[in-house]
């Protein structure tokens, strides 16, 4: 797992101003499950994965997502965007490893 | 002398297990008493285990004694009838209830009743999202019944739920040790 953190922002092909587009975008994680031992009871240490996501466009904050251990390996998420205007989006992702992940897109009407 | 020796020996043992368990018995209840108090604080960002919880205690503790009303024909949960793997099961939610205008969609949660973490993930809207939809794929642990539930910013509520079989769990790893 040399990639962990890689995230890619996909954007649909043609955009017209005014759309709702939907924005798919991976990141590249573990998402650490919870251990147990054999009387079921959960092994007490620091847990890998991510708890937050949040996507800004053109460097405002437009949502914010928070997670579980829940969310599967390698979490895939779409979500809606209103362009009214051409802009970058960032999805930011941060983990309980005190790092986080940055994808970038560039928004442009076609 | 050397049963003296060997009687004195596992004396000590024993008073040393026995210590060790009250130590070991003194972090869980610490332990406890920590992570309750995460609980209440929405997610946990340590990465530390939060404690189970049943799904009656998970509702209860996000939404208080609010109802939920129904939210058929305004709320769409996509979910395959039948997941193989509970490790990766894509899930897709979309309202057609406005995200900007007086009352709008604040929070989508995702809930899954026999987890032994109900609530999966939150997503927050604002009226930039434009539509409130999102998919993405949750571990499920058994056969269950996964809710989607809809917080308006005036705090009216909106369920549905969908019924999954899950053939192989997506949440339990084999033993350590």
């Amino acid at each position: 797992m040399a990639e962990i953190g890689r995230v890619s922002v996909r954007l649909p092909s043609s955009i017209k101003q005014g759309d709702v587009i939907r924005v798919r975008t991976l990141v590249i994680h573990p998402m650490e499950l919870v251990q147990r031992d054999k009387q079921s009871k959960i092994i007490a240490k620091n847990y890998h994965f991510i708890h937050t996501m949040t996507v800004s466009f053109n460097g405002k904050e437009i949502m914010r997502s928070e997670m579980t251990q829940a969310i599967s390996q390698n979490p895939s998420f779409t979500f809606p965007l209103k362009v009214d205007r051409a802009g970058k989006l960032t999805v930011t992702f941060s983990d309980t490893a005190g790092k986080s992940y940055e994808g970038q897109a560039e928004v442009k009407f076609s | 002398m050397n049963r003296v020796l060997s009687i004195d020996l596992k004396c000590t043992r024993r008073t040393f297990m026995g210590i060790a368990a009250a130590a070991v018995g003194l972090t869980a209840a610490f332990e406890r008493l920590f992570s309750n108090g995460f609980v209440f604080a929405q997610t946990n960002t340590s990465g530390l285990p939060l404690p189970d919880e049943p799904v009656d205690a998970t509702i209860k503790r996000l939404f208080g004694n609010r109802t939920i009303s129904l939210g058929e024909g305004r709320i769409k949960l996509e979910l395959p009838l039948i997941a193989e793997d509970g490790g990766n099961v894509g899930i897709t939610v979309e309202t057609n209830l406005p995200t900007s205008g007086p009352t709008h969609v604040s929070t989508v949660y995702l809930i899954s009743d026999k987890n032994r973490l109900p609530m999966l993930a939150k997503f927050s809207f604002t009226p930039e999202s434009g539509k409130a939809f999102i998919a993405t794929s949750v571990r499920l642990a058994t056969t269950t019944d996964v809710r989607a539930i809809v917080e308006m910013n005036d705090g009216t509520l909106y369920g549905v739920s969908r019924h999954v079989r899950v053939t192989i769990s997506g949440c339990d790893l084999p033993p350590a040790g």
